[in-house]
């Protein structure tokens, strides 16, 4: 399958603080990723790198096939962007930012626009300035439709939104990607709007990548084990398979790649005895801060 | 797409525009209510008088009018791209960004030119109601450079507002803020004569100023 983003040893520092090194990641076409990371991390530093918003440090970006610094008009009319609280040309209204953003893509269809301008509760005439946080959501959603492109980028597309809009968002879009197979590559804060949404996952941290895989595949694989150790002399945190480790309590919260067995050999070689060993289901959101911390 | 960008370029200034041209021929009518005011009290020979022998220059209320006009214009336009970055909407619209930005700048500058050629359209019918053609040719020598202030303005509003680090946003207003006196400096009716073009050139090429800090926002300086 084609990638229709490739970044390649992409390095980049604020001043002297690394924001990461060497990073390397690939969507292919038709997947929906979705780039999880804390605070600080890099998601916003990433889609202004391939946005051509920011030089990195070192490496490079692939939209396309071209370097995301000097996309062409062409490329750039297949790739839909969403900022950051769904900013759009708040002095216009929807008639007009229709009728602005219609002129520079050929293949505009407005129906997908219109159509979802008719849920909301607004006036063709009324500025965006004046429309909810929801509503101009649905405008920058609207308009991306409209322009039909091959690749969506969306950075945070929750911020704002209250459950409702965001379900309406989520849901929208993935009908319509599947639908028409589309690329999208997005991040978001709330991990629960991103297990709706995504099929893949890239999982950043300060270090680097944590995980590059699908969703199935890393929900599959990654689990955690809660048990109550009642001879505690061993630093779990050192045994091989564990990723993670919390305590919260006298209860440990293990997170790990290795099946039960692997775990519960190793509790009972370095005869650790546990009570209440359970296996706990996550959600993404789970799996998320299990991976990456929650400090 | 040029249709798009001035659509676009309209609904920012159309307001700022429209306003800020019907203030300016309120004020040159006013300006000429005076000079008749002046001719029916004080006589039409003292006003000649302190014109030709005392350096009056009847049009010194003018002075200021194209630097607004400049600043109103540049800010109208280059502000609201500039909240919440905006201008991002702008550079990844599919044409060259540096092409996006200098038509964006046309049109401002035409909209500034149209405005200006009102007012000195008009200014110059009035003053030949008053004044014989020489010293209306003066007069006109005489506020040309006041107007290139107004463009020279605008352009440098423009490079200070999509700036996106402050502290360069400071020093383009220093000195820009200097580089502006030259437009305004001299008090003598036609002292401007022999400098004109070349002031006329100065402010043009300011007209591109603004790249560079488009340049430097699409590298990531903030």
């Amino acid at each position: 399958m084609n990638n229709v983003i490739e970044c390649n040893n992409l390095t980049h520092y604020y001043g002297k603080k690394q924001v990461y090194e060497n990073l390397n990641f690939q969507v292919s076409e038709g997947s929906i990723l979705g780039l999880l990371g804390k605070n600080g991390t890099g998601k916003t530093t990433t889609i202004n790198i391939l946005n051509g918003f920011l030089q990195p440090r070192s490496g490079e970006c692939l939209i396309f096939g071209e370097n995301t610094q000097h996309l062409s008009p062409r490329t750039k009319a297949r790739i839909g962007f969403l900022i950051e609280g769904h900013i759009q040309y708040s002095f216009m209204n929807i008639r007009q930012i229709e009728k602005f953003y219609s002129g520079f893509y050929p293949n505009w269809k407005p129906a997908p626009f219109w159509e979802l301008m008719s849920k909301l509760n607004v006036t063709p005439t009324q500025k965006i300035s004046t429309m909810s946080c929801g509503q101009r959501s649905q405008v920058a959603l609207g308009l991306i439709l409209a322009q039909d492109p091959d690749l969506l980028i969306l950075d945070d597309f929750s911020m704002g939104l209250d459950p409702g809009y965001r379900r309406l968002f989520i849901d929208y879009l993935r009908e319509y990607a599947k639908a028409e197979n589309k690329t999208i590559f997005t991040t978001s804060h709330i991990i629960q709007d991103m297990e709706r949404l995504i099929d893949d996952l890239l999982i950043i941290d300060f270090d680097g990548v944590l995980a590059q895989t699908s969703v199935n595949e890393f929900m599959g694989s990654f689990k955690r084990f809660d048990f109550v150790p009642e001879n505690d002399k061993t630093d779990l945190k050192k045994a091989p398979f564990v990723v993670n480790l919390d305590k919260v309590k006298n209860k440990v919260e293990l997170y790990t790649y290795s099946s039960e067995s692997i775990v519960k050999k190793y509790l009972d070689d370095n005869n650790i005895t546990v009570s209440n060993f359970a296996q706990v289901k996550m959600g993404l959101e789970d799996a998320f801060i299990g991976l990456t911390g929650k400090y | 797409m040029w249709k798009s960008i001035v659509y676009k370029e309209w609904l920012k200034i159309r307001w700022f525009l429209i306003g800020y041209t019907l203030l300016g021929i309120l004020g040159i009518g006013y300006l000429f209510l005076t000079v008749k005011h002046g001719f029916a009290f004080s006589g039409g020979k003292n006003i000649w008088n302190s014109i030709l022998f005392m350096g009056h220059q009847f049009f010194s209320p003018l002075k200021y009018v194209p630097l607004v006009g400049g600043l109103t214009i540049a800010i109208a336009q280059y502000f609201p791209e500039t909240v919440n970055k905006r201008i991002k909407l702008t550079f990844h619209l599919p044409i060259g960004e540096n092409k996006a930005l200098l038509m964006m700048h046309a049109f401002g500058a035409v909209s500034l030119m149209l405005s200006f050629l009102l007012f000195i359209g008009m200014f110059t019918g009035f003053s030949l109601v008053y004044f014989p053609v020489q010293m209306v040719t003066d007069s006109i020598i005489s506020i040309l450079p006041w107007f290139f202030a107004g463009f020279a303005a605008y352009f440098l509003i423009a490079l200070i507002v999509l700036e996106p680090e402050w502290k360069f946003r400071f020093c383009y207003s220093v000195v820009g803020g200097f580089f502006l006196t030259i437009y305004l400096n001299s008090p003598f009716t036609g002292a401007y004569g022999p400098a004109n073009t070349g002031l006329f050139v100065l402010a043009a090429f300011l007209s591109i100023a603004l790249l560079f800090s488009a340049y430097r926002f699409r590298k990531g300086e903030m």
